[in-house]
């Protein structure tokens, strides 16, 4: 669209299950009050979809911005999610065959999906990214520093 | 009789603003709902792919709603009663929009069979007996389907085919039917 800042959405699809449903997901600004968190707090809708669903976001008049692929682990701790991945760049668009890493790190990303008004959860993250030291050092990201 | 049903349909246009941007004139989206799949949410375009989500989709379309505006009062729906008979399926509605009722909707669905032209003789057999000259033609999602196998989306389209018929007639003081 013509505002200021693009409506951002995220698809996603698993590569090594087949038959799962797409998953469509809205992230909002950081909310307001955010710098005393410990953890960056966004607005989130989550959406199991059929698998045209980057035909039907194209038709509503969305354009890719960028694809990856993310080859990891999952762990989870009660509610929260720990992800181990690589980043892979897509070769040629919407080519999952031939793919390349971004880098030989992995990154390592905490997050929980709660909800709203659950701000104790920012301080279980902050525990047990204290855990992870000095293996891992987590930071809470700035996204507006990214876009 | 078995319970229920209720198909409903709102239609979203693009926004004014987003239009330009497109180079395209604004394009209409449907999103409806159908009771008998109650967590999901069916978005399409006219000639155009269908797209099965969950409910959460509908809280999607009010976060875009800088993008999408929807027509609250095109929101057209069909509502009235199952009936199960043998391995057929027969849903009669009254169809309304607002406050008006514009016509009576007919859903016939021959449960076992998958593959929509290898049971259209029989579906058509069973309507006739008891619609009479009001059976209709071969639905037009059959004719590109050929054997692939039938799915919620093909009903969704189906509907919304029906309603865009209705909402063009006008408004008749006594329900008319398809």
């Amino acid at each position: 669209g013509q505002q200021a800042s693009p409506f951002v959405l995220r698809a996603r699809r698993s590569m090594d299950k087949s038959g799962m449903p797409w998953h469509l997901r809205y992230l909002g600004q950081p909310e307001i009050g955010d710098k005393n968190r410990h953890a960056l707090v966004r607005n989130c809708v989550d959406i199991a979809t059929s698998d045209n669903l980057t035909d039907f976001l194209v038709e509503m008049g969305f354009r890719m911005d960028h694809e990856f692929v993310a080859k990891g682990h999952v762990f989870r701790k009660g509610i929260m999610k720990i992800v181990v991945y690589k980043i892979f760049r897509i070769l040629m668009p919407g080519n999952t065959e031939s793919i390349e890493p971004l880098s030989l790190s992995y990154l390592v990303e905490l997050n929980v999906v709660a909800p709203a008004g659950q701000d104790v959860v920012s301080d279980d993250m902050r525990n047990f990214a204290e855990q992870l030291k000095p293996l891992v050092h987590l930071e809470k990201i700035d996204p507006k520093r990214l876009m | 009789k078995q319970g229920t049903f209720c198909v409903d349909c709102e239609t979203y246009h693009t926004a004014a603003s987003t239009i330009g941007s497109q180079g395209q004139t604004g394009k209409l989206m449907y999103v409806m709902h159908n009771s008998e799949y109650p967590l999901s949410c069916f978005a399409l375009f006219e000639n155009g792919p269908c797209l099965i989500a969950d409910a959460n989709f509908d809280i999607l379309m009010v976060k875009l709603k800088g993008f999408f505006q929807n027509a609250k009062a095109n929101k057209i729906e069909s509502r009235g009663t199952r009936y199960q008979y043998c391995d057929f399926l027969v849903k009669v509605g009254t169809v309304t929009m607002g406050p008006s009722a514009r016509g009576i909707s007919v859903e016939v669905e021959y449960c076992p069979c998958v593959i929509a032209n290898d049971c259209w003789n029989l579906l058509l057999e069973f309507m006739q007996s008891f619609m009479g000259n009001h059976t209709p033609g071969v639905p037009s999602v059959f004719g590109t389907k050929h054997d692939s196998i039938y799915s919620p989306s093909d009903t969704m389209g189906q509907y919304m085919e029906l309603f865009n018929k209705i909402r063009k007639q006008q408004a008749v003081p006594v329900a008319g039917i398809r």
